[in-house]
């Protein structure tokens, strides 16, 4: 054995060894808490374990006419700013309700050329001038600006989605953006289905409401612990954070002074994991609400070079926000979105014209972006309900997944012994090395979606399936080839080289011309579907190695120890 | 010599001369193509993933029948349920089909559980899977599906092209192309549905089939590099020849599964494998009878280089 092949049997050994380790927990169904090396075991697509999957539309059209009209009076704000011109609101027109216009009046055609001029140079990138005509001008957005809503659109969307299951308490929830209009909520284990799905289809609630901070938190966590002591507790797996609030306000009811309530911040919320949960005593009625702003963007200070976050509240919810911060200088406003508390600024003092800011707490540069970004999505959120329609929903009962996978593992494993079987009387002890190889594949193939965390499927079953089916293929093309050189009268030895040698580039170009059906697959393919994509995928990467290198391995060793003598094939 | 104890299902030194046969094979797919396609168009059932609607899977504990099932439904409403035996009958279950708005598409689980439930109380009635696609998805779920077949297909054609030749491009993908006609032409007429798994399946075969194909074309071009001096018909009958053991062991092998799949992988499976088996069993035909003399075809318009016709009657392919 020369060093080539000891190399080459240290990285085999290596593989092997990583996919049993890695497939211990699954196959033992330890504890996630285990002192084992290896935690994660296969995830179970929801078809197997049962859930609700779910795509769900955005209707844009309705954005795109808010955003339209935001941009209309901000126009005619600027011009008069800039220029003293006076505009007029003459109507939206939505013949093209993906492309709304709309049409500002002016004094005279010259005073309109300026206007037009003026917003060149203001808003270009945003909006752009569709015609002119006598003493009118429309517009309407640019195609970047109609991209960057749709994006942020989704991702507000997906905020809000998670927020809610968040609250719902879901082991790895999926919530993903498909395409420019589309959320993929896939939501595996869930078991009230259609609670669910009123809590998605809800659209957001964003308020604003004043903290009490006469009571020191101290007092209100001694609140909270005292409520723990009476079995008032939250447990992601039994409840609904609102029905925990419910009961731990009415608990308090006697020690929360009139008017106000518990809310919490709930520091990370992507997680529903033991994250701490900071407690606020906010009043009961909100101040404001979602509906009252405008928009909110992350903007960044020149002179401190620090973002922050810019709010325009729309003319009915400036004047009230007005009166609100200069009732309530030096107290906190709480932002809350759907019964969270997001963020809590302090008011330094009466804020007039509708555009308020709120700075952010310590930090470096990044991580205070991150938060900005975030607590701007959430306002946002509130601030522009975007509908969100149910085009697919696909449930299923956790007993139909347990039946699937008995049937669907026990059918896999007799064909397997079929194939094997097959193999071994055609090719004798090479169709044992070609069982090896084979069963070395299907482990690393699991190992693999344990190590991707990747989603098993039904669908992922029967892709592993079938490339036990077409990995034999790479075997036989192997076997064949050894076979025409002995037939040629060939030594052994060099039969057994030159068909490997010959068979590489047949294999090669057959698993890639498989491989790149199996990409397009994923490309198309969603939730269980996906899944078949991913075990094919990596099935023909796994083939290759196990097949070809793995099976010449084997080979060399054979041939070295018998001499060549007697090739069993 | 080992040599003489191997098993061969394909003696060693057969010589079938499969140009000769492909003047029989080709009209033959050709009527398989077009009346496929007839039936495809004409026949096809799509599931709910491209019609639109609901589908919902029932479990009862009790012995149960379809027509009361379907009775109880139409009073609840939906008197165009579609209900179908669903699996073996001990199983109890059924397959009940639904069309309507998209609002009532919303609202249809708990429609159906209210009414049923009360109308089969104590026969342990469970839902055990509800799919329901409003009219938007189900037409963007077809036009993807689409776009990934023809994705692969393009995508395929520029591998082969590149690697090979783009003489042997056409080929690949017209067998291809073949196969998908063939199995989706066999789905229609025989009423099963299609589906995203189908849609999968038909990738799968694409896969399978360009693999099948692949193998033998490699074998073409080795033989064309080796000896420059024959025909391209000879070097196609030598190259099927010595590739047909292998072409037939994996077909078998892979058939091994599917079938294997399809009989006892359970129902949520089962159409999937159908169009697998079939797939695998018309691909296989295809990598000899119509890959092949596609090759033979497009490459009369290759600079002039070969014989305007097929040499006559060569006698089985020779090395």
């Amino acid at each position: 054995m020369n060093r080539s092949w000891w190399v080459r049997f240290g990285l085999f050994l290596v593989v092997v060894t990583l996919s049993v380790v890695a497939l211990i927990p699954t196959a033992m169904d330890f504890d996630e808490d285990t002192s084992f090396p290896v935690e994660s075991k296969i995830n179970l697509g929801l078809d197997l374990q049962g859930g609700l999957y779910m795509v769900l539309g955005i209707e844009f059209s309705q954005v795109y006419r808010d955003e339209v009209k935001t941009y209309a009076q901000r126009v005619i704000r600027m011009v008069n700013d800039e220029a003293g011109i006076e505009a007029t609101s003459r109507g939206l027109n939505e013949a093209d309700i993906l492309d709304p216009k709309y049409t500002l009046g002016f004094v005279d055609p010259l005073k309109r050329d300026q206007a037009r001029d003026l917003m060149r140079e203001f808003y270009s990138g945003y909006v752009r001038v569709t015609s002119t005509e006598g003493s009118s001008l429309e517009f309407a957005l640019t195609r970047t600006q109609k991209t960057q809503i749709q994006e942020q659109a989704v991702g507000k969307s997906i905020e809000v989605i998670r927020n809610r299951i968040d609250e719902f308490g879901v082991n790895e929830p999926e919530i993903v953006s498909q395409g420019d209009d589309r959320i993929i909520v896939a939501l595996p284990g869930v078991r009230d289905i259609e609670r669910a799905k009123d809590l998605i289809g809800q659209t957001a609630r964003l308020e604003f409401k004043m903290v009490n901070d006469d009571i020191p938190a101290q007092t209100l966590m001694g609140w909270v612990e005292k409520a723990r002591e009476a079995g008032i507790e939250f447990d992601n797996k039994t409840m609904r954070f609102s029905e925990y609030l419910r009961q731990l306000n009415d608990f308090l009811a006697d020690d929360l002074p009139e008017g106000y309530q518990m809310a919490f911040e709930k520091n990370s919320r992507l997680t529903t994991e033991d994250a701490p949960m900071i407690p606020y005593l906010v009043e009961d009625e909100s101040k404001l609400t979602g509906e009252q702003l405008q928009d909110a963007r992350v903007q960044i200070d020149p002179q401190k070079n620090e973002p922050y976050v810019s709010m325009d509240f729309k003319t009915d919810g400036a004047r009230m926000f007005e009166e609100i911060t200069g009732e309530n200088i030096g107290k906190r406003m709480a932002v809350i979105l759907d019964g969270n508390v997001y963020s809590a600024p302090t008011i330094q003092a009466r804020i007039g014209g509708g555009r308020a800011q709120i700075t952010l707490g310590g930090g470096g540069f990044n991580s205070i972006m991150q938060e900005a970004r975030d607590l701007a999505l959430v306002l946002r959120a509130g601030a522009l309900p975007v509908e969100l329609q149910f085009l697919e929903q696909r449930t299923v009962g956790p007993s139909l997944g347990a039946d699937s996978i008995v049937t669907a593992r026990t059918a896999g494993l007799i064909g397997c012994a079929l194939v094997f079987l097959f193999i071994m009387i055609y090719y004798r002890l090479s169709g044992v090395v070609a069982m090896v190889c084979l069963t070395v594949n299907v482990l690393v193939v699991l190992a693999i979606l344990v190590g991707l965390e990747a989603t098993l499927t039904l669908p992922g079953i029967a892709g592993i399936a079938l490339t036990v089916g077409m990995a034999v293929d790479a075997n036989i093309i192997i076997y064949e080839r050894i076979r025409e050189e002995i037939r040629k009268g060939v030594s052994n030895f060099k039969a057994v080289d030159g068909g490997f040698d010959q068979a590489f580039w047949t294999i090669i170009d057959a698993n890639i011309t498989t491989a790149l059906a199996g990409f397009m697959l994923l490309n198309f393919g969603t939730g269980p579907i996906r899944g078949f994509a991913v075990t094919l995928l990596i099935g023909i990467a796994a083939t290759v190695y196990t097949s070809y290198f793995v099976g010449k391995m084997i080979f060399e060793f054979y041939m070295n120890k018998t001499e060549g003598q007697d090739l069993s094939i | 010599m080992s040599a003489k104890k191997m098993f061969e299902i394909i003696p060693d030194g057969t010589k079938i001369n499969f140009v000769k046969l492909f003047k029989f094979s080709v009209p033959f797919s050709l009527v398989l193509v077009v009346a496929s396609i007839f039936t495809i168009v004409t026949m096809m059932d799509y599931g709910v993933d491209f019609r639109g609607g609901a589908e919902v899977q029932l479990k009862f504990t009790e012995n149960i029948q379809a027509k009361n099932l379907r009775s109880s439904l139409s009073q609840a409403g939906f008197p165009n349920a579609i209900v179908q035996d669903f699996g073996a009958p001990e199983d109890h279950e059924f397959l009940v089909k639904l069309q309507g708005e998209e609002d009532q598409l919303n609202q249809i689980t708990e429609d159906v559980e209210s009414s049923l439930s009360k109308a089969f109380a104590g026969s342990g009635m469970q839902i055990r899977k509800v799919d329901i696609v409003g009219p938007k998805a189900g037409a963007q779920l077809r036009i993807s599906g689409f776009q990934a077949m023809l994705w692969a297909l393009i995508a395929i054609m520029i591998y082969v092209g590149l690697r090979f030749d783009f003489k042997y491009s056409p080929g690949a993908v017209v067998a291809v192309i073949h196969d998908v006609i063939i199995v989706l032409g066999v789905f229609s007429i025989t009423h099963l549905e299609f589906t995203l798994q189908t849609v999968a399946a038909m990738l799968a075969v694409i896969g399978y089939s360009v693999n099948d194909t692949v193998v033998v074309y490699d074998r073409v071009r080795e033989h064309e590099q080796r000896n420059p001096a024959l025909t391209l018909t000879q070097h196609i009958n030598t190259a099927i020849n010595e590739t047909l053991s292998r072409t037939l062991l994996t077909s078998g092998t892979t058939l091994f599964i599917s079938v294997t799949m399809y009989f006892f992988g359970g129902m949520a499976i089962r159409d999937f494998f159908m169009a697998i088996s079939l797939g695998v069993l018309i691909g296989t035909y295809s990598t000899i009878f119509i890959a092949a003399p596609t090759v033979l075809f497009f490459n009369r318009f290759d600079k002039g280089q070969q014989p305007k016709k097929a040499p006559p009657e060569t006698t089985g392919a020779q090395v």
